[in-house]
């Protein structure tokens, strides 16, 4: 062992000896294993650092020069002939196959486009959502469909749903006497129900009057004579006979699905239609949702 | 050949800017030509939506809303399918804005309708109780500049052949045409509209500012 190894350790021994003091001086958690392998690195770079710094310095001191010339020399300096170094040769091997991989299929095909990675993940994300929520509870879709009515309806029909004084339609009644009276005197096809359309005028007088007041009453209390007309469609008890027209008892989830999918023009305004911005599991969720706004 | 090239190095130096120049725009023209091409089924905007646009700048939306919904799900979960850049070929200029105090407005007219804008300028609390844009009552009073609206409409048609009184497209025709155009279009939105002072002026042939923005919010598509 020569005296430069023993400075060179001695060398070494003081960087570690500094890592470690630092260590302890700045309290690092050492349950933390990148804060060990941090450590590890440091000491790895001061030993790295003395062996490279000794070869090298030995090399310096003891090294002659040997070798054949090359003939050719350039005003007294001269050029030994030295073999290419391998890893030389193969890096720029590699690096010409991966060029014409590169020109010929990689960059065309796998050039990075910024709609295909969105393509991608919204392609990932709604497999992963559709999977997960295929067989949903109750609670968890009342809860999907709540965050979905606060971002997408909350602006028109109000947070708590109570169409913010009949700015919108109201959710915690199925129907107004004026929204009632209105669709009686226009009719409505508009939701695509496979009844069909309503026509207009299927009531007039006070026969519109007192089915509106027992419609928009909650159907409770006696049935008006002229609710037949009705009934004939949407079912004696106005639940719409399972989705066949609209159900004007309840909010079902064919209602939300048709009026989502085709929106509305009504007595308090114009619903556009929303059904490119929701997944079907939304729209279901949102029905759920809907259905317990009504007390 | 180029041996006094190597010898000169400033003219060196110009001849590889140009051949980098070159190539650089034989590169990149092409694309942004094509990208800047409108959309199929772009129709140019019409005088009154025009004069809408000119509102818009004028109270200054951009400040606090954006029109470019980028590539993300996040965004076009909230705001629609993202922007293309021929949907903005007839904006003169485009404005998209880099604010999002507000949301983003370029599909504003898929989810919102008249009536929910008239009750939000008039008092933005009153439809989203968290709100903290302030009411544009003003809009409801002042009177939407046409002719301005008109003028930049034949500008860009003469200067940027913008296609105006096409078949089956937007027509321009004189002032007079235009002006009657318009208020049609206004008509038709203040039936959808409450305000009785609103609905006056335009039966009198005035068109209030917040007519002139709804039609250019309900055309944001």
């Amino acid at each position: 062992m020569n005296a430069l190894m023993i400075k060179g350790l001695l060398f070494a021994a003081v960087l570690i000896a500094a890592t470690i003091y630092v260590v302890k001086s700045m309290n690092i958690d050492l349950s933390d294993p990148i804060n060990i392998i941090t450590i590890i690195g440091a000491i790895a770079i001061a030993g790295l650092t003395v062996g490279v710094a000794i070869k090298y310095i030995n090399q310096m001191k003891t090294d002659t020069s040997g070798g054949k010339l090359a003939d050719e020399n350039w005003d007294g300096i001269g050029e030994y002939l030295n073999e290419l170094p391998s890893g030389w040769a193969y890096s720029w091997l590699g690096t010409a196959i991966w060029a014409m991989w590169y020109m010929i299929s990689g960059y065309p095909v796998n050039a990075f486009s910024q709609i295909g990675q969105y393509n991608e993940e919204v392609k990932a994300y709604n497999t992963k959502f559709e999977a997960v929520h295929k067989n949903a509870d109750t609670a968890t879709l009342q809860q999907m469909g709540e965050s979905i009515f606060l971002v997408q309806c909350a602006p028109c029909h109000g947070t708590t749903g109570d169409g913010l004084s009949g700015k919108a339609h109201d959710f915690t009644t199925r129907m107004s006497k004026a929204q009632v009276l209105d669709v009686i005197e226009k009719g409505s096809n508009q939701l695509g129900y496979p009844m069909g359309a309503m026509p207009p005028m299927m009531a007039t007088g006070q026969d519109a009057e007192d089915i509106a007041a027992y419609v928009a009453g909650g159907m409770k209390g006696e049935q008006p004579a002229a609710f037949a007309a009705c009934a004939s469609c949407h079912g004696a008890d106005g639940k719409g006979m399972n989705g066949m027209a609209a159900n004007i008892a309840d909010y079902d989830e064919a209602l939300i699905t048709n009026v989502v999918k085709n929106g509305k023009k009504g007595a308090l305004g114009t619903m556009p239609a929303f059904h490119d911005r929701m997944t079907p599991v939304q729209i279901k969720a949102l029905a759920t949702y809907i259905k317990t706004l009504k007390g | 050949m180029f041996h006094w090239l190597e010898k000169n190095p400033f003219f060196f130096a110009v001849g590889v800017f140009l051949v980098i120049a070159f190539a650089g725009l034989i590169e990149i023209l092409p694309n942004f030509a094509e990208a800047s091409r409108p959309v199929v089924g772009l129709k140019p905007y019409t005088v009154l939506e025009l004069a809408g646009k000119e509102v818009y700048k004028k109270d200054a939306c951009i400040a606090c809303h954006s029109q470019l919904i980028r590539p993300f799900k996040a965004e076009t979960d909230r705001y629609g399918q993202y922007s293309l850049s021929g949907e903005y070929a007839y904006d003169r200029p485009f404005l998209w804005g880099s604010k999002r105090t507000g949301p983003d407005l370029h599909r504003i007219g898929n989810y919102r309708t008249t009536d929910w804008h008239e009750n939000h300028m008039w008092d933005p609390k009153s439809v989203v109780p968290e709100s903290i844009m302030p009411a544009y009552k003003h809009q409801f009073t002042n009177i939407a500049d046409l002719e301005t609206a008109y003028a930049e409409a034949v500008t860009v048609k003469k200067v940027f052949n913008t296609p105006y009184d096409t078949p089956n497209g937007v027509k321009l025709g004189t002032w007079d045409e235009a002006k009657a155009a318009a208020l049609d279009e206004a008509k038709k939105i203040t039936a959808d509209m409450k305000n009785q002072n609103v609905k006056d002026a335009v039966a009198a042939g005035n068109i209030p500012e917040i007519v002139a923005l709804i039609a250019y919010l309900n055309r944001l598509k």
